[in-house]
């Protein structure tokens, strides 16, 4: 057998839950619409929130998101690790699509997109996470 | 949850939570069916075992090599040479098929004897071929056949080769999907990092859940090569044994399908800290999306740039020949596997179709996300489905097309849908952008064919009229069409019967030479 790095994370399968029902409800008529035409165009067009297990749709949904965040405040996005880079690759598209499509962004100042973002991140947790039936996102083994 | 009963299914009750109809409203909290489960008695599933997911659909494209079942002959038929995953060493593993053929006899007094003696004729055979896997079969794991050992006792007599062992015999999960989770496990703890690879590029990729159906690898790996990347390795389609034992020393995992070939590369991230980044190479959009990214990670993105330009110029006026014609035709999209959600949107927003239901034989609910997310109202969703469910649906359905299966695809035929196979392709390949529209032209030849008609006409009774037997493009699909589009001069499709066969007489000098950032070492 080769040589490797030995992980058991087997408390992985154990991470928490963020929400407990939808997060986008209670939000104004427009918020939702924004938040969904974003959440349709990641369902459509992206996989990397889709990854088979909770504790890596997480980190998925976290640093893409997170960075996707940044680009669109036009900050400084860091990639220290090859995985960093690779979130901030699906990153770079997702903003390039939300700029090309979203023409409201430009019209908002950054604690509103912020915030919409925020929000955004919670529906996708959500729909992929925390509120999802898929009964294989706890198995703790790739 | 808005389950869907089948009527011939009612008797089997469990079945209801298998399909479900995508309603207006509903997401994915509200609307997924169970999968991966073992099959419920009485209903005859279309799946496979994991025997064969892990032979036929992971280990035996792999060219180099001598792959043989421990079993019974049976079982090798039934994975032997029925998907058309060619190489590029004039399709070694897909022309010599390898068994122990286990009788009556081996499985009273073992088989241990026989596999050994098998292996000898078989390298003694093919002196050139030095690499082997072996596949355990329900039979000879039940009697305790120890493959591991005879392999060693082998390679200890053989010092030259190398011999992989695969412990998935067919009962060894639900479905195939059992086997390709054990191979890729397997073949990452036995073989990956025992070769130390030639780097030869500062950008280095395994190319990975791609198997190489009519052609795919071949053409996304001149992308690479155009964009100056090294594929170290490709897992598993016209890939190399030794290739693949080099897997550890990647830059970036490009997975393909995530359904058969993520385990590894989730191991691969845990153990050795290369990046997974999931792509679609089927679509216009989705292609060069994935090829973009791979470009910005490397910090190369304008090379992907002008492949996609280049690309698009070439091929985009004729898939939109095809879309014009192919608007709101009806899809039954029903692969295996992951296709269900490569395609379910591409071909909507691409080709104009309309995408009435997905399934999947063995897929997880994780495919039934992606599938549902990227299906639209209406669609109906069903997991592990059998053949009166099929009936059924099509009979509410009326599709006009139907992607799926070799099995389910005869059955279709009979009900007069005309079917494309979306496992093996008709003519491929269908990745790339030449091919899309590949794709869109065998969609467009399956919806329109007269034969289809045609099939319907007892010719024993000479009672069908003779003068209308024939009919053209412009009577067929451009009837109802605008001006603008009637009178294009364009005619779909204008490459050539085999595109691969151009892609494999280019040389390194075909290609660009770009400089090197770092030294050999470095890139390590």
């Amino acid at each position: 057998m080769a040589g490797f790095k030995k992980e058991k994370p087997t408390a992985r399968a154990n991470y928490p839950k963020l929400h407990a029902s939808d997060p986008l409800t209670g939000f104004d008529a427009e918020t939702r619409e924004k938040v969904s035409f974003m959440e349709n165009y990641i369902m459509k067009n992206c996989l990397w929130q889709f990854n088979s297990r909770g504790w890596d749709r997480r980190k998925q949904n976290e640093g893409i998101l997170g960075k996707t965040t940044k680009l669109l405040l036009g900050e400084e996005v860091e990639n220290e690790t090859p995985l960093e880079k690779c979130y901030w690759v699906d990153a770079v598209l997702l903003s390039r699509a939300f700029r090309e499509r979203c023409a409201w962004l430009a019209g908002m100042g950054k604690d509103e997109v912020q915030a919409l973002m925020k929000i955004l991140h919670a529906r996708i947790d959500w729909l992929t996470i925390d509120g999802s039936l898929n009964e294989e996102l706890t198995v703790q083994n790739y | 949850m808005p389950y869907h009963e089948f009527d011939c299914s009612k008797v089997i009750p469990e079945r209801k939570q298998h399909a479900v109809v995508k309603g207006e409203g509903e997401d994915l909290t509200s609307c997924l069916p169970k999968g991966y489960l073992n099959t419920i008695p009485g209903s005859i599933s279309e799946r496979g075992c994991a025997y064969c997911g892990a032979k036929h659909v992971i280990g035996t494209p792999m060219k180099d090599v001598i792959h043989i079942s421990h079993g019974p002959v049976g079982c090798t038929y039934d994975t032997w040479q029925t998907k058309r995953y060619i190489s590029d060493n004039n399709n070694f593993q897909l022309k010599y098929t390898f068994a122990t053929d286990v009788k009556e006899k081996h499985i009273v007094f073992g088989a241990e004897s026989l596999l050994k003696q098998n292996i000898h004729e078989a390298f003694d055979a093919f002196p050139e071929i030095k690499r082997m896997t072996i596949y355990q079969t329900c039979a000879t794991a039940l009697i305790g056949d120890d493959i591991n050992a005879i392999a060693d006792e082998v390679m200890a007599e053989r010092p030259d080769v190398d011999i992989f062992v695969c412990n998935s015999p067919g009962f060894a999960g639900p479905s195939q999907s059992g086997g390709h989770h054990k191979i890729n496990i397997a073949w990452l703890n036995q073989k990956v990092g025992t070769v130390e690879p030639e780097i030869t590029s500062d950008y280095v990729i395994n190319y990975v859940g791609e198997y190489n159906i009519q052609g795919d690898q071949e053409v996304m790996q001149d992308y690479f090569k155009r964009m100056g990347i090294q594929v170290l390795s490709t897992f598993t389609g016209n890939g190399s044994y030794d290739d693949l034992r080099a897997m550890h020393r990647a830059h970036l995992n490009v997975l393909e399908c995530a359904r058969s070939a993520e385990y590894i590369c989730d191991e691969l991230r845990a153990r050795y800290g290369i990046p997974r980044l999931d792509i679609d190479g089927f679509g216009f959009k989705a292609l060069g999306d994935s090829l973009r990214k791979i470009g910005l990670f490397f910090g190369i993105e304008d090379r992907a740039e002008a492949i996609i330009a280049a690309e698009t110029a070439r091929w985009k006026p004729e898939l939109d020949w095809y879309a014009a014609r192919l608007k709101g035709k009806r899809v039954c999209l029903w692969p295996g596997g992951s296709k269900l959600w490569h395609w379910a949107n591409a071909i909507q927003e691409e080709m104009g179709v309309k995408v009435v239901s997905v399934y999947t034989k063995f897929g997880h609910q994780g495919d039934m996300e992606k599938g549902i997310a990227r299906a639209g109202v209406g669609t109906l969703a069903i997991d592990d489905p059998n053949e009166l469910e099929g009936q059924e649906a099509l009979l509410r359905l009326k599709p006009d097309v139907i992607f799926t299966g070799k099995r389910p695809g005869e059955v279709a035929k009979k009900m007069r849908v005309p079917y494309l196979n979306a496992h093996a392709y008709h003519n491929g390949p269908y990745k790339g952008f030449e091919g899309w529209v590949r794709f869109a032209r065998d969609i467009y030849n399956a919806v329109y064919s007269p034969m289809h008609q045609l099939s319907g006409v007892d010719i024993s009774k000479d009672d069908y009229a003779t003068d209308k037997g024939f009919v053209t493009r412009r009577m067929l699909s451009d009837a109802s069409l605008p001006e603008a589009d009637r009178a294009s001069p364009l005619t779909g499709y204008t490459g050539k019967f085999d595109p691969i066969e151009a892609l494999r007489a280019k040389t390194d000098a075909d290609y660009p030479q770009f400089a090197r950032k770092s030294s050999p070492q470095a890139a390590e």
